[in-house]
């Protein structure tokens, strides 16, 4: 696991800014994932780093950290997915038929457990964003990316930490075209 | 005994409800901080509030202030169930009022725990 370790020193805005693959690594992100997973869905679901290729009904959530390091911690996942993960997360509080906020919630949710987490090894102090849900957010700067593809329960997911440079997130507000993926 | 769940997030509400009514209380459930105050302000006031950090309109932080600076509530019991897991923030929580602090993931055990440390079992739970 990277580990930030404070020296004292103080940054300028000068300073080359920090890349997010500098701070955290694949493993770590994996990892936290997995606590989460575990906590949330269930004690055995794993998580398998394999990439599954990318869904054709791809949904995102995804919150924003803003500080030492700024950007956003990104799940993605098909929609058939999302609607899994909201069932397990629930389990016996349940509904009978969830409905659209359920899911949203739910992705959301398990977005805000890894960002929160993600967030606490990275230099601080940071702010944690509420968690948004749209179609997949433009991709940041390879070198500020670190991306990991898991599979769970078969079904692709991946859950990137990107940094905000360039990155402009596509949501239903100021995109509403044929990608759209409602839920 | 009751408890108020403050979340911005149904799902996580309805999760955390369930673990405590499974406990044997009655709760109650809130979709920010200011919503949380009203039922307060209303008369149903419980013996514990699990509430949420970042939330929209009122935060976390901001009602642990609110109802720590109104002494009518001074009694209520408060635990932070959050993301929010820098070291910081906890300090910043616990000196704001907050009893105690959970972070998300977390297990219904976990919560149990936490209730058992608080003195907050209900009777016919802990024996």
């Amino acid at each position: 696991m990277n580990e930030f370790h404070d020296t004292g020193e103080r940054r300028r805005s000068s300073d080359t800014p920090l890349l997010i693959t500098d701070l955290i690594d694949e493993e770590t992100v994996r990892s936290i994932a997995q606590e989460a997973w575990s906590a949330l869905i269930g004690d055995d679901e794993f998580l398998v780093p394999l990439p599954g290729g990318p869904p054709d009904d791809a949904v995102s959530s995804w919150v924003d950290v803003v500080g030492p390091w700024t950007g956003t911690v990104v799940l993605t996942c098909s929609r058939a997915t999302a609607e899994e993960l909201a069932r397990c997360l629930l389990a016996e509080h349940a509904p009978p038929v969830l409905d659209a906020e359920d899911v949203h919630d739910a992705l959301g949710e398990l977005a805000n457990v890894v960002g929160g987490n993600v967030k606490a090894v990275l230099p601080g102090p940071s702010a944690l964003g509420l968690p948004e849900l749209g179609s997949i957010p433009a991709a940041g700067p390879p070198a500020d990316t670190c991306r990991v593809d898991l599979l769970w329960r078969g079904r692709s997911l991946t859950i990137t930490v990107q940094g905000s440079a360039g990155a402009v997130h596509i949501t239903p507000e100021n995109n509403p075209q044929k990608n759209e993926v409602p839920l | 005994m009751r408890a108020l769940v403050i979340d911005d997030s149904k799902v996580m509400r309805r999760i955390v409800a369930g673990i405590l009514e499974g406990l044997g209380y009655e709760v109650q459930q809130a979709g920010h901080g200011r919503e949380g105050l009203d039922v307060l302000a209303g008369g149903w006031v419980p013996e514990l509030v699990c509430v949420d950090w970042n939330m929209p309109v009122m935060d976390g932080l901001q009602f642990v202030s609110a109802v720590r600076s109104n002494p009518t509530w001074r009694h209520v019991t408060i635990m932070m169930v959050t993301s929010e897991s820098e070291h910081g923030q906890i300090v910043r929580a616990l000196a704001a009022g907050a009893h105690e602090y959970v972070i998300k993931p977390f297990t219904a055990d976990a919560i149990r725990d936490k209730l058992a440390l608080l003195g907050l079992l209900p009777q016919d739970v802990v024996r």
